[in-house]
C-alpha cells in the first residue's frame, strides 16, 4: 500500500485550511467543513464517472470505488463539487466569492503534492530549473510545480479584486481551468486529458463573471 | 427513496454481465522467470509489462488505462501482461472481459515478479530494448505515471 497520494491530497486541505485563515472575509460559518464536503462528492462523482466510461460498472463493482488511482474525471467531479458547495451555501450570497481564493490555494496543494509522489515531471526540456527522474540523464520540465505556482499566483489575485458578485468565483474558475489548459501540452498523456472540459472550464468561468456584472447592474426604468 | 432503490437494483441487473464463455480460447503460455528474461533480451524495442491477476481489484481499474496505453503506443513498444497466482479459467475471463489485446503470460507460482523484484499486485516494469529494467511500479498506475514512463522509455530505451 502507498500513500503517495494521500499525502498530496493532506497538502491541498492543508492549503485550503490556510487561505481561509490568510483570506477570512466573509467565509461562510463552517467554510472548511463545506470545502471538504464538496471535495468528497466532487472525488465520488467524478470517481463514478471515470469508471463508468472505462466500462466499469460501479454497481456491480462498487469495491473499484476506492481505486482513486484508477482514474478521477475532471469535468464531473468539478460540476460536482461547485454544485455541493453552491448548495451548501446557498443562504449566504457571496459565500463562493469568498471561498474562491482559499480553493485555489488548495488546488495549488494538490499540484505541488507532486513531490511526494514522484510525479511533478512532465515533457523534456533543457530550461535551468528542469530535472530527470532517477537513473535519467532526459530532463523535463516540472509541469506541476508550475501548475502550483500558477495556481497560487492565481489564488493572489483574485483575493485582490473587488467583492462585486461572481467577480472572485467566475475569475478563479476561468484561471483554474486556464493553467490547467495551458500545462496541459507540458504533460506526457494517454488519452489526450481532458482539453475540452479545461476550454469549457475556462467559458464558464467568464460566463459566471459577466452574469455577475448583468446582475450588479442598475435597472433603468422607462419614464411613464 | 424506495425508487431511487428499485431504479439502483434493476440498473445493477440489466448491467451486469454474466460470464463470457472462453471454452475455445487458448490457456494463457506458462513460462519461467528465466524463459521469461530470455523473450525479454530477445526484444528489439522497449517493453511495458503488467503483472496482474484477475482477482486483484485495482488490476481491474488500471486495465483500461493499459489498453488505452496499447492501442497508441503499441507500434512502439512491446506490451506483456503477466498473470500470477491465477487460474486459467479466471484469466480468460479477465482478457475477454476488457479486451487487453496483447501477449499474456501465465505464472502460477508468482516466480517473475519475484525475480525483478516487485512487490504486491499489480505491478507495472519498465524495460529498455534487450530486457534492461528500466524502472519498477508497485502498485495501480495512473494516466500520468505510465505515459511519463512511456514516454522515458520512448526517449531513451530503443
Amino acid at each position: 500500500m502507498e500513500f503517495t497520494l494521500l499525502w498530496a491530497v493532506l497538502t491541498a486541505v492543508a492549503l485550503t485550511w490556510l487561505g481561509l485563515r490568510i483570506w477570512p472575509d466573509s467565509v461562510p460559518e463552517g467554510g472548511f467543513d463545506r470545502l471538504l464536503g464538496g471535495g468528497m462528492a466532487g472525488l465520488l462523482v467524478g470517481r463514478v464517472t471515470a469508471m463508468t466510461l472505462q466500462g466499469i460498472n460501479p454497481i456491480t463493482s462498487p469495491a473499484d470505488l476506492i481505486v482513486i488511482r484508477g482514474g478521477v474525471h475532471t469535468g464531473a467531479a468539478t460540476i460536482a463539487f461547485i454544485a455541493v458547495l453552491s448548495w451548501s451555501t446557498r443562504s449566504t450570497r457571496d459565500a463562493l466569492d469568498a471561498l474562491a481564493p482559499a480553493i485555489l490555494l488548495g488546488l495549488a496543494g494538490w499540484h505541488a503534492g507532486c513531490l511526494w509522489r514522484g510525479a511533478c515531471l512532465g515533457i523534456p526540456g533543457d530550461l535551468p530549473w528542469a530535472w530527470a527522474l532517477e537513473g535519467s540523464n532526459v530532463t523535463r520540465h516540472p509541469v506541476e510545480i508550475y501548475a502550483a505556482v500558477g495556481l497560487a499566483a492565481a489564488a493572489w489575485l483574485v483575493s485582490s479584486l473587488d467583492r462585486r458578485v461572481w467577480l472572485r468565483a467566475g475569475t478563479a474558475l476561468a484561471a483554474a481551468a486556464a493553467i490547467r489548459l495551458l500545462t496541459e501540452p507540458l504533460r506526457p498523456s494517454i488519452t489526450g486529458g481532458p482539453t475540452l472540459w479545461y476550454w469549457a472550464g475556462v467559458v464558464a468561468g467568464l460566463t459566471v463573471v459577466v452574469a455577475g456584472w448583468r446582475l450588479r447592474r442598475p435597472t433603468v426604468t422607462a419614464p411613464t | 427513496m424506495k425508487k431511487l432503490l428499485l431504479f439502483v437494483l434493476v440498473l445493477a441487473a440489466c448491467s451486469a454481465g454474466g460470464p463470457v464463455d472462453t471454452s475455445d480460447l487458448d490457456d494463457l503460455p506458462a513460462v519461467t522467470a528465466a524463459e521469461f528474461d530470455a523473450h525479454l533480451a530477445e526484444l528489439e524495442r522497449p517493453a511495458v509489462v503488467n503483472v496482474w491477476a484477475s482477482w486483484c481489484l485495482p488490476c481491474r481499474s488500471e486495465a483500461p488505462l493499459l489498453d488505452a496505453a496499447h492501442r497508441r503506443f503499441g507500434d512502439e513498444i512491446e506490451f506483456i501482461g503477466v498473470d500470477v497466482q491465477d487460474s486459467q479459467p479466471a484469466a480468460k475471463q479477465f482478457l475477454s472481459e476488457f479486451g487487453l489485446d496483447f501477449t499474456h503470460f501465465f505464472d502460477r507460482d508468482r516466480a517473475i515478479p519475484n525475480f525483478y523484484g516487485g512487490l504486491g499486485t499489480p505491478i507495472t516494469l519498465f524495460f529498455a530494448s534487450h530486457g534492461e529494467l528500466v524502472s519498477t511500479h508497485n502498485g495501480v498506475i495512473d494516466e500520468r505515471t505510465l505515459a511519463l514512463n512511456i514516454d522515458e522509455l520512448r526517449q531513451t530505451g530503443s
